[in-house]
């Protein structure tokens, strides 16, 4: 049955201590769009989006140590849902959100099910071929932009997606969003602390272990993949609502091998590792651009140090930070002891 | 009503680079444990060397043999120095190493040759046959042909030989054949090869047969592990009927109106059918 | 009451049980035999991890047939395992809440946890992480988790191993009392003759599948059958 790889110690959990250290990093990170011009305001948009996806891959590899290929395409499919109902109803924000957060749910538990029954290779390669299977449907059918028919495009001038009431400018959306990742980690987090949290952990203990005390092993796995599908979903529609409309060929399956790499070398067992691969993700191959370096550079980077992560088995990104930040006390401790 | 006849022709072509890919996922995978998802972007670098190589003037031949050799060091290299080295042992994840790998490797090719479309040529394809009225170019016999040979070869080879013998108890139990005297690492580092060699191969022919992109050579690994699925990573021959199966009704869907765009989507809808008809009897392992 | 009816398992050609039949009434009842006897096969039967290939088993008169193995802990059925399976992310209190997620319970969730610390002797480590736990507590809380809520059988397979002499007294009480702190049968998997002697009233011998001995345990264990099989006899000088 499944092995268990190695999970240290509160595994996604937030230390209470550390709950003071994030809300004066949001309370920053609130000014910080005051600081940055256009560009680099939309790419930060963009970041808390693709970390609320990676959370979702994060959530599924820690918790469980499943894997999972296809989050970057379920972000796909909630957000062709939220443009669609925003567009044809125009629901609100908040309305058309949801429902590409459930509907990028339904589609991956669909897909995902004959898998979760299965040994966790099959829900890597499911997950994989999911990814390009939902690359071929979007890169044929595009996203809404504001037309008429089922698939909602339009022949003439293709419509920005609705922003949410409260805000409707840039570095509003940028608040909000940061509101909406902080909502998503609440979420996963009340489900690490309560019932769904234990069977998962006695999961990943062992099967056998699990069975013997009563978990329903598909059950709770379906519960996390369909969290997962929520969540990339939700990420999804915030990111259709910061760009303004989603870009047919930009969910190549790659993209979604990328997220899952990066979530590792962010850190998959750490609450900053998400927003570490949100960074990643979009301020890193911006950043590139900016140089003028090839883009390609940076999915050979992100290859390696996926290797990398996988031949250390740091705890990616945020644990060097944490890392670091541990030594740093002790330095700092240590010097105050010998004064 | 379309006349399917000349895409079954090119749907056999096609699945018989599926066929070798996945034999070489498989008898890899059995006898290392890896599923190698690099398996296609190994292929795509082999196809572009080789392609370079004639672009610069160089013979065929030696561009194939080149490619070859490069899809071998890559697949040697990836085994013997990067996987023993990975800090986790179980399947999925040493399956997700070789995802990375694949990704370095399709960085490189995009960043050296881009995706601008390209063909590959092979001197076989200006020729060609009539058979029951289709027009067949040696390239697509040759790739059948090579396929058909090349299973054959290592089942019999698999079966036989006591290098096969060797990486059959390899992939029965690891750690007791290296009781036993097996040479694990030997057999291991030939399974790599077979492995290396079989992605080279199919990766030139795919090029040729379909286009010499490296995104496309890269996630053709997808039907070929669709085809491995449907033989549960362990029989040979029912990988091999898979992945004809596979790569036929793929081709066989392109004429049809609605279908024809998302015939991309069919190596997943059959390893999905694999998989529920695993399931259908509820089983249960305790180890 | 556990009732085992002429169980039968086929591992392939090999038989784990072979057409076992037993009734086991007491509240501490040992199971022995050499190794590949097939008492794990039994207890994994049991636990629903194997389907007997003929045969059934019935606990309380109910039978077990039918119901899936992650029903059978709600069921009543539990069982600490050989290699310790306590998680390592969690505290000891949610190992044992983790379990009362998934049974029937009569109270609130944290006095049954404290209840079953309690009568395991941890709860001064209640709220101590799985891995910071010693090997002996780490068994403790496996016990505990069993005997939480209403559990009819705790099975126990080999909790005395390599245990210290003052950790192994302590087990011993604790097995005894389980009966009268939940009511649940135990059923005692070990290789420590000494453990059975002193906690079992009634053993079970198997051999090659096959039940070769079952009545009180001082009478059993000096049977000459189960000394020939099992405990070894002296060779008489030829």
């Amino acid at each position: 049955m499944s092995e268990q790889t190695l999970a240290p110690a509160g595994a996604l959990r937030v230390n209470p201590t550390w709950i003071v250290g994030v809300l004066v990093a949001l309370a920053a990170l609130y000014e910080l769009p005051d600081l940055l011009q256009d560009y680099w305001l939309r790419t930060f948009n963009s970041v808390v989006a693709l970390a609320i996806c990676s959370l979702s891959a994060s959530l599924l590899f820690a918790q469980l140590g499943m894997v999972s290929l296809a989050q970057y395409g379920l972000l796909g499919v909630g957000g062709w849902f939220a443009l669609r109902i925003s567009h044809g109803l125009g629901v609100p924000f908040e309305i058309a959100l949801l429902a590409g957060g459930v509907a990028a749910a339904i589609v991956g538990l669909i897909v995902g099910l004959p898998a979760l029954r299965m040994r966790g290779l099959y829900l890597a390669i499911i997950t994989l071929m999911m990814a390009g299977a939902i690359q071929v449907l979007i890169s044929a059918f595009g996203f809404p932009d504001g037309g008429a028919g089922i698939l909602g495009k339009s022949d003439t001038t293709r419509q920005m997606m609705a922003r949410p009431f409260v805000a409707d400018s840039d570095s509003a959306y940028f608040r909000y969003s940061l509101v909406v990742l902080a909502l998503c980690y609440a979420l996963v987090q009340a489900h690490i602390r309560s019932r769904p949290g234990r069977a998962w952990a006695m999961i990943r203990r062992g099967e056998v272990c699990a069975i013997a005390c009563g978990v329903d092993i598909v059950a709770y796995k379906v519960w996390a993949f369909t969290l997962a599908g929520f969540l990339a979903g939700i990420a999804g529609g915030l990111l259709a609502g910061g760009v303004g409309q989603l870009d047919g060929s930009a969910f190549p399956a790659s993209q979604s091998i990328m997220v899952f790499a990066l979530t590792i070398v962010g850190g998959a067992y750490s609450w900053f590792g998400p927003i570490a691969a949100g960074l990643l993700l979009r301020a890193f191959p911006a950043l590139l651009n900016d140089f003028h370096v090839d883009g390609n550079i940076a999915t050979m980077v992100f290859g390696a140090g996926l290797l990398h992560a996988l031949i250390t088995a740091p705890q990616g990104v945020a644990g060097q930070i944490a890392g670091a930040g541990a030594s740093l006390r002790k330095l700092v401790g240590g010097g105050k002891a010998a004064a | 009503m379309p006349d399917f006849a000349p895409f079954f022709v090119s749907g056999l072509a096609t699945a018989a680079t599926y066929v070798l890919a996945a034999v070489g996922i498989v008898v890899l995978y059995r006898a290392s444990g890896v599923v190698n998802f690099a398996q296609g972007a190994v292929g795509a670098l082999a196809a572009f060397v080789s392609w370079a190589i004639v672009q610069h003037g160089g013979p065929d031949v030696v561009g194939w043999i080149a490619g070859i050799l490069v899809a071998v060091a890559l697949s040697l290299f990836y085994g013997r120095v990067l996987a023993p080295r990975l800090a986790y042992g179980d399947p999925v994840m040493r399956a997700v190493a070789t995802l990375s790998f694949a990704l370095i490797l399709l960085g490189f090719i995009d960043y050296i040759w881009g995706e601008a479309p390209r063909k590959l040529r092979l001197p076989t394809d200006t020729s060609g046959f009539e058979w029951l009225g289709v027009r067949i170019t040696y390239t697509r016999a040759v790739a059948f042909g090579i396929a058909a040979t090349a299973t054959v070869a290592i089942m019999t080879f698999l079966a036989r030989s006591r290098l096969g013998l060797q990486m059959r108890a390899l992939a029965n139990n690891r750690d007791l054949s290296a009781m036993l005297g097996v040479r694990v690492l030997r057999a291991d580092a030939y399974a790599w090869v077979i492995s290396g060699v079989l992605a080279g191969v199919s990766g030139i022919l795919l090029a040729d047969l379909q286009r010499l992109s490296g995104i496309a050579l890269t996630f053709a690994v997808i039907p070929a592990i669709a085809a491995a699925v449907i033989g549960r990573f362990a029989s040979l021959p029912a990988t091999v009927a898979g992945g004809l199966v596979i790569g036929v009704c793929e081709a066989l869907l392109t004429p049809v109106p609605l279908i024809g765009p998302f015939r991309t989507a069919v190596p997943f809808l059959f390893a999905v059918i694999a998989l529920l008809w695993m399931q259908r009897r509820a089983t249960y392992v305790y180890r | 009451m556990i009732e085992i009816n002429d169980v039968t398992v086929m591992f392939g050609g090999v038989r784990g049980l072979n057409a076992l039949t037993a009734r086991l009434p007491e509240p501490v009842t040992g199971l022995v035999g050499p190794n590949g006897a097939g008492k794990t096969t039994l207890i994994n039967v049991l636990s629903g991890f194997v389907l007997p290939t003929a045969g059934a088993v019935k606990i309380d008169g109910q039978d077990l047939k039918g119901v899936k193995p992650h029903r059978r802990a709600a069921f009543g059925i539990r069982r600490t395992f050989q290699n310790e399976q306590v998680v390592e992310n969690l505290t000891a209190a949610e190992n044992i809440a983790a379990v009362i997620d998934n049974v029937p319970t009569d109270g609130p969730r944290g006095k049954l946890i404290d209840k079953a610390l309690d009568f395991v002797g941890l709860c001064a480590r209640a709220r101590v992480l799985g891995r910071d736990l010693n090997a002996f507590d780490r068994r403790m809380v496996e016990i505990a988790r069993a005997t939480v809520g209403k559990p009819r059988l705790v099975m126990m397979d080999e909790p005395g191993a390599g245990l210290a002499e003052d950790e192994s007294d302590h087990l011993r009480l604790v097995i005894k009392a389980i009966h009268d702190h939940c009511g649940a049968q135990v059923l005692l998997v070990d290789h420590d003759v000494d453990l059975i002697s002193a906690t079992c009233t009634a053993t079970l011998v198997l051999d090659f599948g096959s039940r070769i001995a079952y009545g009180p345990t001082a009478e059993v264990l000096a049977d000459p059958k189960v000394r020939a099989a099992y405990l070894g006899v002296v060779e008489e000088a030829a």
